[in-house]
């Protein structure tokens, strides 16, 4: 029997996860984007245009959108591949409504988070209680969802969407993006949750060691489940916002997201076998991801590269994460 | 106990497709079903060895696709030229999958992400090649997915004298138990004298020797490459492995079970044709199979 006590202690949220080490991994990931920032200017000045910035940010805020919910199951020990499923499913949804009426969106956003609540319990439900690997329960959902989605529409999409999505896809308020402030609004609240709640210890512990936190008395089996839910939910927003930013709805919306979030999230110092990293990590590996890609483009090269570029950056980051002492990436 | 399972479903699948359709139980049907099972039994086969380390590889499509394009482009119709291309490029495919399993063990990183950024690297590199089909391969090249030994498909032949020599493989070798040693017990096979990394190389190796015999099988089956035309596989090629037995965790299964996992899949989706369902039904089925597949297994292992 744990003594209470001490259990309420470990639970705490400790000042020193705000130090140390993996301070030093932030400001090494800041170090490394703005030495990229740098070399890419020098390389090609139209980088460093606001617009261009903007343009990048614009692009970059649904993809950061997934990485802080697969942050969640990835500092658990999970992964979650069926995020792009779950996106595309959310904008089928949208259609499904056949309105052009603005004030439907909450009701359509409402909707899609349902949706998203559902896979997570699913998903959650497999892994923590099925004990399925969480590479198989998300693929498993991902071929299920897919199917669902395509005898909706019986292959071809609807498009008719409230003119309100291309609004919070592409345009600004007060110069901004509206989905990179909405992307800080989740960021700030899910960072929140994760690095300052009892609820956020408790993830760290049981992706550091399931065993440790079901002996202190953590309900491991509900925390794995929360942590589902919260991707996939954040995955369907993120869907909606893709939807806005690309002005269309398609089978495939988000296509590639699964595996693009896993490895920004990699680059941020995020550890696939669970238990480190953090949300601004992830999102340092996003814009390194996206700045990588930007000046590919601006330096007149082939767009394949960015992939190959890709492959080689996520392999090397891991590598480096282990080689500065972390846990196996 | 599970392949019991997989037996009694392939045995249900028949019955169900003889009572719905009278073209399903015929021998030109079967011998259609064995012919397509090809390519995806032999890249199946080599992932179950990965799966029995405990690893994954997720970079089989991407070298489906690198091997099929760069095939047919190199050849580009001149039949003197086959040889030494398929020689290269299986060679190729070979030494990258020893750099996945030497990646993998040296830099201590999860498979996972070694193989998805190499799977980030092969494509792209393919598409750098050329963005649309490339090549043609000249006619003789079709006897593999077209031939016919004693009215047998030469794909399926092949396929199956891949599953008996890794099979044999397994059982008799000296590296066949280390897979086992190493996928179910690291600390345990360094202890025996077991070299992890060598084991490693080898497995990932000859996974992608067969990622790249299936990419070769199906330009044959085409006649030409085409950039994009593993997509789908590194998904595709575990389900087999997983619903014939083998635990993700490593260390216990076989291809055996792959092997009737294969049968599995492409009856169903026969069964199904026949049915006049749609793809999208066919989508949940299989997800619902893996579900059941792994619930019956109940795979502890926690690994990605």
């Amino acid at each position: 029997v744990t003594d209470r006590t001490s259990t309420d202690e470990i639970l705490q949220p400790t000042p020193n996860r705000f130090s140390g080490r993996r301070l030093l991994q932030n400001f090494g990931l800041l170090a490394f984007l703005i030495l990229n920032v740098i070399v890419v200017s020098i390389l090609s000045p139209a980088f460093l245009k606001t617009e261009n910035i903007l343009n990048i940010l614009t692009q970059a805020a649904p993809l950061g959108m997934v990485v802080v919910g697969q942050a969640f199951v990835l500092l658990l020990g999970g992964l979650d591949l069926s995020v792009a499923s779950v996106m595309a499913t959310a904008a089928v949804l949208a259609t499904g409504f056949e309105t052009t009426d603005n004030r439907m969106m909450p009701v359509i956003f409402g909707a899609a988070i349902l949706l998203g609540v559902i896979v997570g319990l699913a998903n959650g439900f497999l892994v923590a209680k099925r004990k399925v690997s969480p590479f198989l329960a998300t693929l498993a959902t991902t071929i299920v969802l897919q199917g669902i989605r395509f005898l909706y529409t019986q292959g071809s999409t609807g498009s008719t969407l409230p003119e309100g999505f291309t609004v919070i896809g592409q345009h600004r308020f007060l110069g901004l993006p509206i989905n990179l402030l909405a992307l800080a609004v989740l960021a700030i609240v899910f960072g929140y949750i994760l690095h300052f709640s009892p609820f956020g210890r408790r993830i760290y512990l049981v992706g550091g060691s399931p065993r440790g936190a079901k002996l202190v008395g953590i309900r491991t089996d509900a925390v794995v489940i929360a942590c589902y839910v919260i991707c996939s939910a954040i995955a369907a927003v993120a869907g909606l916002f893709l939807v806005g930013y690309v002005g269309q709805v398609d089978q495939w919306t988000g296509k590639g997201y699964e595996l693009d979030s896993i490895v920004a999230a990699v680059m941020g110092g995020i550890a696939i076998s669970g238990g480190r990293g953090s949300i601004l990590g992830a999102l340092l590996g996003v814009l390194i991801l996206i700045v990588m890609f930007n000046a590919v483009i601006l330096l007149g090269l082939p767009v394949q590269v960015q992939m190959i570029l890709k492959g080689v950056i996520v392999i090397a980051a891991a590598a480096l994460y282990l080689s500065a002492g972390g846990r196996n990436a | 106990v599970s392949l019991v399972v997989v037996i009694a479903l392939l045995v249900l699948l028949i019955v169900v497709g003889t009572t719905l359709s009278d073209r399903f139980a015929t021998s030109r049907n079967f011998l259609n079903v064995f012919q397509q099972a090809a390519g995806l039994g032999i890249v199946s086969l080599g992932q179950t060895l990965v799966v029995l380390t405990g690893g994954i590889d997720l970079s089989v499509g991407a070298m489906i696709s690198l091997v099929s394009n760069f095939t047919s482009g190199w050849i580009d119709g001149d039949p003197s030229l086959v040889i030494p291309v398929l020689i290269g490029v299986v060679a190729m495919a070979a030494a990258i999958g020893c750099l996945n399993g030497a990646l993998t063990y040296y830099l201590k990183i999860h498979p996972l992400i070694v193989t998805l950024g190499m799977a980030s690297i092969l494509q792209g590199t393919t598409l750098l090649y050329s963005l649309a089909p490339a090549g043609k391969v000249p006619p003789e090249f079709q006897v593999l997915a077209y031939g016919r030994v004693l009215g047998l498909s030469v794909g399926g032949l092949a396929m199956i004298a891949l599953f008996v020599l890794v099979g044999v493989f397994l059982r008799y070798t000296r590296t066949g138990s280390a897979i086992y040693a190493v996928g179910g017990d690291p600390r345990g096979a360094r202890l025996l004298g077991i070299s992890v990394p060598r084991t490693l190389i080898i497995t990932y190796g000859l996974c992608s020797t067969f990622a790249a015999l299936t990419g070769i099988y199906l330009v044959s089956r085409m006649g030409t490459g085409d950039p994009w035309r593993g997509e789908g596989f590194e998904l595709a090629s575990i389900t087999p492995v997983v619903v014939g037995g083998t635990a993700l965790a490593g260390g216990k299964g076989g291809v055996l079970g792959t092997l009737l996992g294969v049968f599995l899949i492409s009856l169903l989706n026969n069964v199904l044709n026949f049915l006049d369902v749609s793809t999208f039904y066919q989508w949940i089925i299989q997800g619902l199979i893996i579900i059941t597949a792994v619930a019956i297994n109940i795979d502890r292992g926690r690994k990605a």
